[in-house]
């Protein structure tokens, strides 16, 4: 009678899709959330990446690249031109902020790049489909630093994805700023597009035309280990210096972890929920049969056989909601209206120990039922 | 004849302090191989709680049992080995497993004992045959009447060929014609596998079936 077990849970149906129903949602639930976070995190690289410099500079106490603001002075330009294991003329102001422009009469969110065209930063040249340029890059500003002369027209490459076409206009801090070109995508932490312009029209549309940037970045020689580089200008204690694996930390911390902490916690409390649900119905349906457990242990069932069957239910139950919440969390992931990244080997991961905190619950269940009396056999009805 | 279960001295309490109830006072009982013994009293009077004893289902707080000539240590011993090896139950409220069928429910306490799923499956074929439901192996208890289901309940009694059957109230949930069809089958099951039957029960109409009755009154056995 290897299937008593199975014959138990077709009599009692209802309940046992049921709770695998709620470990299904509960398991892509917290498989979803940890992709969505997971998506930010790729999406929070890419960009920082794309932009091929090795070292990330900010004004000392600024709070450092992509957070805090530092002022672009001409001594230190010309200083990190000619820095020491940094490539000549490579280091380069930029802007990155979060605005709100309206795009066909709509407020939506964007992050303004603002770069020296041909440095880095973003893109040097415009996307090309099929041979041919989406539009052309915005017109570039003469001078590395700021200079109230330097006036420039308020275009913008825009991310492909957002629709816009060549020649349309966004408005921008009260201003009309209009298409000129499309870059590749590379969204922004959720799903954010990105808004290439000049680094003067984005301290002029959004940094009440201050010479401000967020952060100065530049690449290392070939034969220099950013690191080193990084320490060395580091030292000089009016800049703070970061490699561009510090800086992604860095990036993914502000932009990801801490905003996502409540994620996290309410990750672990999906997972406790699981294990709850599993606990708390093996716990009622234990109760409901306490009848027949001990009617079992009366006619000789040892405590093993009980358990035995009470563990195959809860481990089936498990594993088939383990599973098909790992098949749904894709499903959710491919219909989500944001970028979201499940990697497998995590999901893998986070299935395993759903499965063990769904067993373990289901045991300390089981555990009480074996402990029915069977004395409870002559009493009642099953 | 050799005695199947005996038991000495055993004694029962529940509760602690004022509230100690002795449910079965210095009980000496013996009962013989083949015999069919039934245990008469009033409500409370401990019957239930001797076979519990007798079927090591309750251990006791003072004697000793023997089972078979073994004389059994309910401290060190697997009292579940015991219960599916030796003894077979036969409940008032019948307790069949509402999600199996009649056959399955004989073949589970075989399946309790290990037996392999196709020898338990001739077993309970044979034993549902010879208790006359041959045409109710695959009905469910919801299907079954009152009757059938105690017939039913024997046959799961007897799957493990036990020593002795210990039956309480067989018949309280049966109407007259169902008591007296359902002790025919039990002389008829006792004479064809030898099985030694204990029964407790009110109902005086069955006494004349017994070989042998006991008396109990205030957890004492006042007629051996």
């Amino acid at each position: 009678m290897k299937t008593l077990f199975l014959k138990d849970m077709r009599y009692r149906q209802a309940r046992v899709v049921l709770t695998a129903l709620g470990i299904t949602v509960l398991i892509s639930l917290i498989l979803l959330l940890g992709g969505i976070m997971n998506g930010m995190r790729i999406q929070a690289r890419q960009y920082v990446e794309s932009t091929g410099a090795d070292i990330w500079i900010s004004a000392e106490g600024s709070g450092g690249a992509f957070i805090g603001f530092s002022m672009v002075v001409e001594e230190y330009m010309a200083f990190l031109n000619a820095a020491q294991g940094l490539t000549p003329d490579s280091a380069s102001p930029l802007v990155f902020a979060q605005a709100r422009p309206i795009v066909r009469g709509k407020s939506t969110k964007a992050i303004v790049v603002g770069y020296k065209l041909g440095k880095l930063g973003g893109p040097k040249q415009v996307l090309r489909k099929e041979g041919q340029a989406e539009g052309r890059m915005f017109t570039p500003s003469n001078f590395e630093d700021y200079r109230p002369e330097d006036p420039v027209p308020y275009e913008v490459v825009v991310d492909e994805k957002m629709g816009l076409e060549i020649g349309e206009r966004i408005t921008l801090g009260n201003e009309k700023v209009k298409v000129v070109g499309k870059a590749e995508s590379r969204m922004f932490v959720l799903d954010t597009p990105l808004l290439f312009m000049d680094v003067r029209i984005a301290q002029k549309l959004l940094l009440g035309n201050t010479p401000h940037v967020n952060m100065m970045i530049a690449k290392t020689d070939a034969n220099e280990q950013p690191r080193q580089v990084s320490a060395g200008l580091d030292a000089l204690e009016t800049i703070e210096v970061r490699t561009l694996k510090q800086t992604l930390r860095d990036i993914i911390a502000y932009y990801v972890d801490e905003p996502m902490k409540a994620v996290q916690f309410l990750r672990v409390m999906l997972w406790l929920a699981a294990g709850i649900l599993v606990g708390m119905i093996t716990y009622v349906t234990m109760l409901e049969k306490t009848q027949e457990i001990g009617v079992l242990k009366a006619i000789g069932a040892s405590d093993y056989y009980v358990m035995g069957l009470l563990l195959k239910q809860v481990v089936l139950i498990s594993a088939v909601g383990v599973v098909l919440g790992l098949i749904l969390s894709y499903v959710f992931a491919a219909a989500a209206p944001i970028f979201v990244a499940i990697n497998f080997v995590e999901s893998i991961i986070v299935v395993c120990i759903s499965f063990v905190v769904c067993c373990g619950s289901g045991y300390l269940a089981a555990r009480k039922a074996i402990a029915v009396d069977p004395m409870i056999a002559f009493r009642g009805e099953i | 004849m050799a005695a199947v279960v005996e038991g000495t001295g055993l004694t029962k309490r529940f509760g602690t302090g004022e509230a100690t109830v002795v449910a079965v006072d210095s009980v000496d009982i013996r009962i013989e191989g083949g015999e069919l013994v039934m245990i008469m009293g009033d409500s409370g009077c401990g019957k239930t709680t001797l076979i519990s004893l007798l079927g090591c289902i309750l251990t006791p707080d003072a004697g000793e049992l023997r089972i078979d000539g073994e004389p059994i240590d309910p401290v060190n011993e697997d009292l579940s080995v015991i219960r599916h090896e030796k003894i077979g139950f036969v409940f008032q409220l019948f307790h069949l497993l509402p999600y199996l069928t009649a056959l399955e429910n004989v073949m589970v306490a075989m399946d309790i004992a290990s037996t392999k799923t196709d020898a338990a499956e001739r077993r309970a074929t044979e034993l549902l045959t010879q208790v006359g439901l041959s045409e109710r192996f695959h009905h469910r208890p919801a299907q079954l009447s009152g009757g059938e289901k105690q017939r039913v309940s024997f046959a799961r009694a007897l799957a493990n060929r036990p020593k002795i059957v210990f039956a309480d109230e067989p018949t309280a949930n049966l109407d007259s014609r169902q008591s007296d069809n359902l002790m025919n089958l039990i002389q008829e099951l006792r004479r064809e596998y030898q099985t030694t039957i204990a029964i407790v029960t009110h109902h005086e109409g069955l006494k004349e079936n017994a070989d042998r009755i006991i008396h109990m009154k205030d957890g004492r056995i006042i007629t051996p």
